[in-house]
């Protein structure tokens, strides 16, 4: 195990973070991953696709309270989930959400730039962030595919 | 190759590098599997998880359950002992009286402490009085821990993985962290580089403190806790102690080679021990 503290930033300046954008799938890469082997065609509804081997993904997005998440469902013939995969999960704060102006740059030098930290904010520990929202996204998805998807 | 899943609760996102493509998606398939047996084993939520019979029976009967829900239970008992009790997961009670986690079947459940823990043979556990466990505060580091074996098992040297916050690496390179203090704006800042290693943050408004006046004050401060460890189960366990004594120059975290900071949420600097 080895640690590099990083040493106290003056106070005087104010990091600002980035907004970080992390892509991890494509929705075709999803897909795949989901059903493996199969073949997908739209399905009508935006973001619907049915595969060849039966079953469905969607693909919906959701906003927690510090993420913007673009994920999808595999859901199969049986109408149970098949598989969640997240395609991208953007880090985006409150404020960011508020201000359009917002300025996706850093303010000043600092120590934590001489280490280049500033340059990905990739590896953020943290209090759990609950993944609510997104449970809550994917029972909104059963129910649309109950409602509109079902049997078609 | 990265991938991200929503698994306890929490996203868990796994990186590894190194291998071709197919092997990769392999090695990061079989490491989310992993992640997911331990949500299934030590799930506070789950009726049918080995934890929820171990709060529903144990109290009364012996309750055999998977030997990594034995594994992990002994850990824990270890890290309570060396803490003089302030790593307790016996805090299930507490916890539903927050309104944290749902009492259902519990009725029985009161405060205890960890110490009423007892191992049989044949990964058999019993409770001497009615406790109830959560292993929130462990179970997440352990299956990180799990998944990275799972991936240096398929030949993977190279990766790091997010639980909701709690990471571990592995390989030559370092890797920047950044902390994020609990509310605030949600601004992480720039804690350091971790190289083979793991790192867990906590807060006082998820802690349930075993000291009368705990040095972290009320629910309303708002630092973030963290251990840099070399496994992600001590670190995940470790903040729990820190929360409660805000000491990060402790012996007790150095004895475990563990380093602890903690992130104030009105500064951008962070002291490290």
């Amino acid at each position: 195990m080895r640690w590099t503290p990083l040493l106290a930033a003056p106070a005087a300046i104010t990091l600002i973070a980035p907004a970080s954008a992390n892509v991890y799938l494509t929705i075709e890469q999803a897909q795949r991953a989901i059903f493996p082997g199969a073949s997908f065609t739209p399905a009508g509804p935006a973001g619907v696709y049915r595969a060849s081997s039966g079953g469905y993904v969607v693909i919906d997005r959701v906003l927690g309270k510090h993420e913007y998440i673009k994920y999808a469902v595999g859901i199969t013939a049986n109408g149970t989930v098949r598989g969640i995969e997240i395609l991208e999960y953007n880090e985006s704060y409150g404020y960011e959400v508020r201000e359009a102006s917002w300025r996706a740059q850093f303010v000043g030098k600092s120590a934590a730039s001489t280490l280049q930290l500033n340059a990905d904010i990739k590896n953020i520990s943290g209090a759990t962030l609950s993944s609510k929202h997104i449970t809550d996204g994917v029972r909104r998805v059963l129910a649309m595919y109950e409602s509109s998807l079902k049997g078609r | 190759m990265r991938r991200a899943r929503p698994m306890l609760g929490t996203y868990v996102t796994i990186e590894a590098h190194g291998l071709a493509e197919p092997a990769l998606e392999r090695a990061i398939d079989a490491a989310f599997k992993a992640v997911g047996r331990v949500h299934r084993l030590m799930s506070f939520h789950d009726p049918e998880s080995d934890l929820s019979r171990l709060n529903r029976r144990a109290a009364w009967e012996p309750v055999a359950v998977d030997c990594w829900t034995a594994t992990v239970m002994r850990r824990a008992q270890t890290i309570f002992n060396a803490t003089g009790g302030l790593f307790d997961c016996a805090v299930g009670c507490e916890l539903m009286q927050r309104g944290v986690l749902p009492p259902e079947e519990l009725d029985h459940v009161v405060e205890g402490s960890f110490s009423a823990v007892r191992f049989l043979p044949q990964n058999r556990i019993m409770f001497a009085t009615r406790i109830a466990i959560d292993l929130g505060g462990i179970a997440k580091g352990f299956s990180v821990d799990r998944a990275i074996a799972v991936l240096r098992g398929h030949g993977v040297r190279e990766a790091i993985i997010n639980a909701g916050g709690d990471i571990r690496v592995i390989g030559d390179k370092a890797h920047p962290i950044h902390i994020r203090c609990p509310d605030d704006s949600g601004r992480p800042m720039p804690a350091g580089l971790l190289q083979n290693g793991a790192i867990a943050t906590s807060s006082a408004s998820t802690t349930i403190s075993r000291r009368a006046a705990p040095a972290s004050g009320t629910a309303r401060n708002k630092n973030a806790y963290s251990i840099v460890a070399p496994t992600c189960l001590l670190a995940d366990a470790l903040t729990k102690v820190l929360v409660q004594t805000g000491d990060v120059s402790s012996e007790l975290f150095a004895r475990f080679g563990a380093v602890a900071l903690i992130t104030r949420s009105d500064a951008t600097n962070a002291m490290a021990a």
